[in-house]
């Protein structure tokens, strides 16, 4: 199957761990990954702030961009899924906001978004197009450890998670279970963390951070999977310092739904290698 | 024995009707406080009981239990009462006078189409109707309510009263009563009925002076199909009230049987005139007047939408907390209830058959602001919210509601939410300002339709407490009001009523810390439903005045703006810039020290990459998120195109 690929505002940034992984995993699973080199930032919700209608204008185009190749987009980033499925409802339901953004993206690049494309998460990709047997006749290196899945609030909304509960959400669990893996159900799964805050209310989002954390690790957890992009850098590279602001126990390897999907199906055996080594030290 | 001889109610009630609830005999909840009612009191005084007026006759004795039950569930510890000493004679008092129960304000009669005097003649005078319910899982209830707005086209005032609670002497001086009731069980009443169906077993009065008519509900697959309807229709009848019609039993699927009886009955019933006479002769004119095309006609809904029937079977996860022990956890208990129940038939269900102590806050079936919980992570007032639409795999798990203290089970206390309310003074304070004069000479303001429709609409949320407990962030921020008190400072700011002075104020008060971006992520609010959605694009709206007015002053301002700015000069975000323009010199050497840096350097969490990525934070320290990213970003392919939207549509990047 062809998507066109929407790597976010981070996975070829900061996270390119992320990158790394999406591209042999997709291969492995016959995704065929088409580029939209056109393609911009969503906005992130931050340009939103100062203008809701710019930040539509950018995720039409993206989605134009994608229906004039004939595809779906696809993206590992809960946040820019859910940028892009907020616009393309938003479209539909006001036809005239939607008739003067076509008019805008038709000025500046000489295409309309008709709401034929959509956006789809890779976790639904995986779980309704692919399928677990697949997946699971897929496996090479049964994960073996305790895992908490991490969803977020981004794309837990109802209308764009596809056929998951929106609030009760097990698409992740149920790959967890595929890939070798036992999943360890806890409340915060779908909390925020705070990210879209990060540099400006870091104490706050710092204390939600270590909330998650300590909640995954109390329920059993070794391990955190994340399907959202940006949580993950709170959940990983932050979780010292959340720690030290909240005095609870954060520590544990968190890593992107990409990665743990392309290590169980036999990529980078050497960093699966290193992060049972992290597991064993400060997982659990 | 344990007898009572005296109980009130101290100041501070929480009007949480746990007490109500639990012993609906002496207890009555109004909007202020708790009350002991007239019937029990030596004094037949209704209120506190401040005097301690000692209990009538043996009421101490026979409500002793559900007395102390009820003082051991309220959650603020408000109900005082005095034992007897064991051995000690209770006198004999004499009764009470008899409580008065409030009657609903009358709904105003509709003018229906035209009628001839003898019908006008009926029309005037006394056009109460009572309409009585016994209903277990809310369908009684619901149709007693339809049943109702259909009454007024008929000219009466109709009244919809739950049978819970209704004192037997007020049936005497009722001149028209409708009573519609499920049968629960093998035979029996509903659980609100039981009491009232006790107490006319034995000394009721006469009613001669009534007509009535019952509309049963039943299920044909129970051997006691529609015994409570029954077996109210044989007793109003040997007490001397007058059937307009026959009774009308109804089968599960109740809406066709349910609408041949109101149809039938309503014009019946409805030309009972004032003296309490049946004008039998007018009863065609009134089923033409009550059913005519005129505008004024209130239609009733032949229509419903789509209910539910079937019975689901639900794990019932629901959260304790008891303040005395300072402990939680969780009753689990498995049941099977119809899908459409709400989420509060199942409360009631559980405080009567399981658990009494349980406490939560009843609302009115119509949403009621203050009965929020978390019903499996969806924020919902559990006196609308139906379980069918709720459980999930068999499932539903049961919480307060989130951002607020919890007092017990399911009770929260909003104290702090309306002290904060009370100081985001969202009141009107206007300027003088253009208006109209009355007739009588009396200036008065206006506001345009349109501008009354767009403030309306701001704020057309159920609930302002619901919209705080949405968002993620109000539990981890002490300073923080939350959005459902911002949502309302919002809206006075857009309000041209406002004065300029006040204006200034609530936008300062927006932008300060507490204001709206304390809240660090709009998206945990906006994922609840189409009201969490208008209050997160209110804040967004209120966000991008304040960056207008404050000219991206501070971190958030200086947020979007890089944000803004690193797209429109290569179409991707570039955190590097972000970072640095954001926190600054003394924040990026803050991520030094913290260990932040020194984790993405040492490539101890992640999970990997080429390891010269990882060194680049030495030589650029600090990394901000992840693995360092490139200091100057690609630009996409066309990047024109992307200049161009940008500055067609905000310049100020």
């Amino acid at each position: 199957m062809q998507v066109a690929y929407y790597p976010g505002n981070v996975a070829r940034g900061a996270m390119m761990e992320i990158e790394d992984c999406i591209q042999p995993l997709c291969k492995t699973l016959g995704i065929n990954l088409i580029e939209l080199p056109k393609a911009t930032s969503d906005g992130g919700n931050i340009i939103r702030q100062a203008s809701p209608r710019l930040q539509h204008a950018l995720a039409a185009r993206n989605l134009a961009l994608a229906e004039e190749k004939g595809l779906d987009i696809m993206t590992s980033c809960a946040t820019s899924h859910s940028i892009h499925c907020d616009t393309a409802t938003t479209m539909a339901a006001d036809p005239l906001l939607a008739s003067q953004l076509n008019n805008l993206i038709a000025r500046s690049s000489n295409i309309e978004y008709m709401g034929e494309s959509k956006s789809r998460h890779l976790l639904h990709l995986l779980i309704e197009e692919i399928g677990l047997d697949k997946i699971k006749d897929a496996v090479l290196n049964p994960l073996g450890m305790d895992i908490a899945a991490y969803y977020g609030p981004y794309m837990q909304r109802d209308g764009f998670c596809s056929e998951d509960d929106a609030f009760n959400p097990s698409y992740l669990e149920t790959l967890i279970t595929a890939l070798g893996g036992t999943p360890v159900e806890y409340d915060s799964k779908c909390q925020s963390v705070g990210s879209p805050s990060l540099l400006t209310n870091e104490k706050t989002a710092m204390k939600m951070t270590a909330a998650v954390l300590s909640d995954a690790k109390q329920s059993g957890a070794e391990l955190m999977v994340s399907a959202c992009t940006i949580s993950h850098a709170n959940l990983d590279s932050y979780q010292v310092k959340a720690g030290r602001v909240t005095g609870k126990d954060t520590t544990m390897p968190v890593i992107h739904l990409a990665e743990l999907v392309a290590f169980a199906l036999g990529h980078f055996p050497d960093r699966l290698a290193q992060l049972r080594t992290r597991v064993k030290i400060i997982g659990g | 024995m344990t007898v009572v001889a005296k109980v009130w109610i101290d100041e501070d009630c929480i009007t949480c009707d746990a007490c109500q609830d639990i012993c609906p005999e002496v207890f009555e909840v109004n909007d202020e406080t708790s009350q002991i009612l007239a019937a029990v009191r030596l004094d037949g005084g209704f209120d506190r009981n401040e005097g301690k007026s000692p209990l009538t006759g043996d009421l101490g004795a026979q409500y002793a239990d559900i007395i102390l039950e009820a003082a051991e569930a309220c959650p603020v510890e408000v109900i005082k009462f005095e034992l007897v000493s064991d051995g000690a004679e209770t006198e004999i008092v004499a009764e009470a006078p008899a409580v008065e129960v409030a009657v609903a304000p009358a709904a105003a009669i509709a003018v229906g189409g035209s009628a001839s005097d003898e019908l006008t003649a009926v029309l005037g005078g006394d056009r109460s109707l009572t309409i009585l319910f016994g209903s277990q899982t809310g369908n009684a209830a619901g149709l007693a309510e339809k049943t109702a707005k259909l009454a007024s086209n008929y000219g009466l005032t109709p009244n919809v009263v739950d049978m819970d609670g209704y004192n037997k002497a007020n049936l005497a001086s009722i001149k028209r009563l409708l009573i519609i009731t499920s049968t629960w069980g093998e035979g029996e009443m509903p659980d609100n009925a039981e009491d009232l169906w006790q107490s006319v077993q034995s000394d009721a009065p006469g009613l001669t002076a009534m007509h009535y008519s019952v509309c049963a509900i039943g299920d044909t697959s129970y051997d006691e199909f529609c015994k409570a309807g029954t077996d109210w229709d044989d007793k109003l009848s040997s007490l001397g009230a007058h059937s307009v019609q026959p009774i009308q039993m109804c089968d599960v699927d109740f809406d066709e049987p349910w609408t041949k009886w109101v149809l039938e009955t309503l014009p019946r019933i409805a030309c009972v005139d004032d003296s309490g006479t049946l004008q039998l002769e007018l009863i065609d004119e009134m089923a033409a007047y009550g059913t005519s095309d005129d505008d004024d006609v209130v239609e009733g809904d032949f229509a419903p939408g789509h209910v539910d029937h079937s019975d689901i079977h639900v794990e019932l996860e629901l959260f304790r907390y008891c303040p005395s022990q300072g402990e939680n956890g969780w009753d689990v208990i498995a049941t099977t209830v119809p899908a459409s129940a709400s989420l509060e038939d199942l409360f009631i269900n559980f405080q009567r058959d399981v658990d009494g102590s349980f406490a939560f806050r009843r609302g009115n079936t119509a949403g009621t602001a203050t009965t929020g919980v978390r019903a499996n992570g969806r924020i919902v007032l559990a006196d609308i919210a139906r379980v069918g639409q709720i459980v999930n795999n068999g499932r539903l798990r049961i919480e307060p509601l989130p951002g607020f203290p919890i007092l017990r089970d399911l009770i929260v206390d909003t104290r702090r939410f309306e002290e904060n309310r009370a100081k985001a003074n969202p009141w009107v304070q206007a300027d003088p300002r253009e208006g109209e004069r009355l007739i009588s000479g009396k200036a008065v303001g206006v506001l345009a339709a349109e501008t009354a429709l767009s403030l309306h609409n701001m704020n057309a949320i159920s609930s302002h407490l619901l919209a705080h407990g949405m968002s993620d962030t109000v539990d981890f921020d002490s300073a923080y009001v939350g959005p459902g008190i911002h949502l309302q400072r919002w809206v006075r700011f857009n309000d041209p009523r406002t004065s300029m002075k006040h204006r200034s104020q609530l936008l300062a008060t927006l932008q300060e810390q507490g204001g709206v971006w304390s809240e660090t992520d709009p998206s945990s609010i906006a994922r609840h439903g189409s009201s969490g959605a208008l209050v997160a694009d209110t804040l967004n709206s209120a966000r991008s005045r304040l960056l207008t007015e404050y000219k991206n002053a501070g971190r958030h301002g200086r947020l979007v703006k890089w944000y803004g700015r690193s797209v429109k000069w290569s179409g991707k975000l570039n955190e590097t810039t972000l970072y640095r323009q954001v926190l600054g010199p003394i924040g990026l050497i803050s991520n030094v020290f913290s260990g932040v840096s020194a984790r993405m350097m040492l490539g101890f969490t992640r999970t990997g990459g080429p390891p010269i990525r990882s060194l680049q934070a030495l030589l650029l320290p600090p990394a901000g998120v992840g693995k360092i990213p490139g200091m100057i970003n690609s630009k996409v392919d066309d990047h024109h195109e992307v200049v161009s939207l940008f500055n067609e549509l905000d310049q100020r990047f």
